[in-house]
């Protein structure tokens, strides 16, 4: 796998569509600030959700059976998932007792997660994303690059010439109102002819066995009310105690997510429509590894708002494939070290410590702190993308000695005033690929101090 | 060892110290008109709403709204010469033009509206599969904040399915360009009677 700096550094290449990206990410992060500027006691929501988390957490295997018992009293099948394979496996046995060949989808992180769709198709199932930013990547053949807006790593005109490809639109035609108009019929149709629905979960409500799902098109509803069987795909910490606690939740989610007051459709689903079946399967697939991690089980009180990556510097400049993750960004870097170190360990360095994702979490996840720790964990594993050991040890001794770090700002003075501008003897660091170091001044403050000392005398 | 005990043994052995749940208060909305408030939140999130003085007027509202001959279906029992949802055959729900439903709450700092599948005459694809929706709401029965609402609604007693909607359907999938009509309603149009 190919490092996230590197894979930064491909995107970077491009340097208008990086600016592109970044602005594209930060106009949603600013909806979100005039969003949460209207709600005077936010801070108190964000306290509240994150309490309402970890209480739910600390009682998880209560909440699971209270959440199974009520429902299958609604009429409900339940199913339990230790991981990926086995959550594909219950799907597949659902379509196959249905004799079913089409599932509609919508989105669903945790379907990405499980890796559902290349599964089903292996079994010749056609699966049809229904959200249209999941369609386009779908039909693009890629995962999405960020969990709430699958697609915003494409311009308009690379949609445009795949429909007109896909869905037979008019060639150069890239009008997003004329886009999504095609992207409408088509998908009307297959929600009419799928046997079997899919959907993610946003709140699985203990007290009622209820789930409750949260969408701005429209197509998770259209697919669960036409298809005769409905499955709900839920990871084990989307869990709430009470219904009263969705009000903490719904008035947290969209204003973090893309500024609005709350998702066009808050759906609550109790019970199978007539003659219909609904099935639900929760999965654990690393979730109680992971609360069994003292400093990272907080990470699963993540309700995917997505508001850390439009916040994130790194990930803006580097868009959601650098991470080669299902959930890319400041979550998914600590959310993804405990399933494969080796694999992942670079991602806590794809991080300035910034913490605005800290800042901006709806949950309170202490994100950058986290960031932190796995830094800490990933070079005690010795793990190569543990940052420049030669520098850091270099910086190491040279802070910690006074005379050394008076030597070296000397040396990096008379450098620096010898080659001004892109200092190409540091180019053995990264660091001044794309920054020019600044002036160097004539003299250090130790040496203006001890000559202002001199003066006075 | 089924999943299930598996997940659930897992759990007993990492789960943290009990932490305790939080009251959480019913947070009250500082608008002092909180229907001017409700209005407002619609109509910047692409609704439009008409205020009418008597719920006889419904009727020609809607005919107003929608001039030209559209198939409109009603979930609503008082509404006469537009089809009733309970006559009509599941496959003709593609063709509806217009479908008018009542809403049972409205939410002023979100615009929401609450239904449940009985104000959709239990055809809960209804308004998803119109290609135009109309929601009718008592002012009486707008409260501030979601808080409030769910307070209202207590635990589901008979309702398999409720939803809150708060506009047309919409999506900004296509480089963040807001597009109204995805893949649910086209158009919400809300009717505050008195």
């Amino acid at each position: 796998m190919m490092p996230h700096a590197q894979k930064a550094a491909i995107f970077n290449k491009d340097e208008a569509r990086t600016d592109w990206h970044d602005a594209s990410l930060w106009m949603v992060r600013k909806k979100r600030d005039f969003a949460v500027s209207e709600i005077p006691e936010w801070e108190f929501l964000r306290e509240f959700a994150s309490d309402i988390k970890m209480h739910t957490l600390s009682k998880l295997d209560d909440y699971l059976e209270a959440f199974e018992k009520a429902a299958i009293q609604n009429g409900a099948i339940v199913h339990w998932a230790a991981d990926a394979k086995e959550h594909n496996d219950i799907v597949l046995s659902i379509l196959n007792k249905h004799q079913a060949k089409k599932m509609v989808k919508s989105k669903s992180m945790l379907t990405e997660e499980c890796h559902l769709n290349e599964f089903l198709e292996l079994h010749e199932i056609e699966v049809i994303d229904s959200d249209l930013g999941e369609r386009i990547i779908q039909m693009l053949n890629e995962p999405p690059s960020h969990i709430v807006l699958p697609a915003i790593h494409l311009k308009k005109e690379e949609i445009g010439e795949l429909f007109h490809r896909e869905l037979h639109t008019e060639k150069g035609a890239t009008d997003p109102q004329y886009l999504t108009e095609a992207a409408r019929h088509h998908l009307r149709e297959k929600f009419h002819t799928a046997q079997v629905a899919l959907t993610g979960v946003n709140f699985g409500i203990a007290e009622t066995g209820e789930v409750v799902v949260c969408t701005n098109e429209g197509n998770a509803d259209m697919g669960v009310h036409l298809t005769p069987v409905q499955i709900h795909s839920m990871g084990i910490e989307k869990l709430i105690p009470r219904r009263s606690d969705l009000a903490v939740f719904t008035r947290l989610l969209a204003r973090s997510a893309t500024g609005q007051p709350v998702t066009v459709f808050t759906s609550h689903h109790r019970n199978p429509k007539p003659a219909g079946e609904m099935h639900i399967i929760l999965v654990d697939n690393g979730r109680t590894e992971q609360l069994g991690k003292p400093d990272f089980r907080s990470s699963l009180k993540c309700i995917r708002c997505g508001a850390c990556m439009n916040t994130c510097p790194i990930y803006r400049r580097s868009g959601g494939h650098s991470y080669e993750t299902t959930i890319p960004g400041p979550i998914g870097s600590i959310l993804t070290p405990g399933i494969d170190l080796k694999k992942h360990g670079q991602l806590p360095f794809a991080s300035t410590l910034c913490g605005s994702c800290t800042d901006v979490c709806p949950v309170k996840i202490d994100i950058h702190t986290q960031l932190y720790k796995w830094r800490q964990i990933v070079s005690e594993a010795g793990l190569p993308e543990a940052g420049n050991k030669t520098m850091m040890s270099i910086m190491g001794n040279g802070l910690a000695s006074p005379s050394f770090f008076h030597r070296l700002g000397n040396i990096g003075r008379k450098l620096l005033r010898l080659f001004p501008g892109k200092e190409r003897f540091l180019s053995f660091t990264v660091w001044t690929k794309d920054r020019d170091l600044p002036k160097a001044p004539v003299e250090s403050f130790r040496e203006w101090y001890a000559k202002q000392a001199k003066d006075a005398q | 060892m089924p999943s299930k005990e598996t997940i659930l043994t897992k759990i007993r052995a990492n789960r943290p110290n009990l932490w305790p749940l939080p009251d959480v208060p019913i947070f009250e909305t500082l608008a002092t008109d909180k229907k001017k408030l409700f209005i407002q939140i619609l109509e910047r999130g692409g609704s439009k709403v008409h205020c009418i003085d008597d719920s006889t007027q419904i009727h020609q509202v809607i005919t107003t709204h929608f001039p030209e001959d559209k198939r409109m279906v009603t979930a609503l029992p008082f509404l006469e010469g537009i089809e009733g949802i309970s006559t009509l055959h599941p496959d003709f729900y593609e063709g509806t033009e217009v479908a008018i439903i009542e809403g049972l709450i409205g939410v002023a700092e979100n615009g929401a509206l609450w239904v449940t599948e009985k104000e959709l005459g239990n055809v809960r694809v209804l308004p998803f599969i119109a290609q135009h929706l109309v929601m009718v709401i008592s002012e009486k029965n707008i409260v501030g904040t979601m808080h409030e609402a769910y307070k209202i609604l207590g635990l589901p007693t008979t309702a398999g399915f409720g939803v809150f909607i708060a506009g047309p359907s919409k999506t900004a999938d296509i480089e963040q360009s807001l597009v109204i009509g995805a893949q649910g309603a086209r158009s919400l149009l809300v009717i505050l009677t008195p």
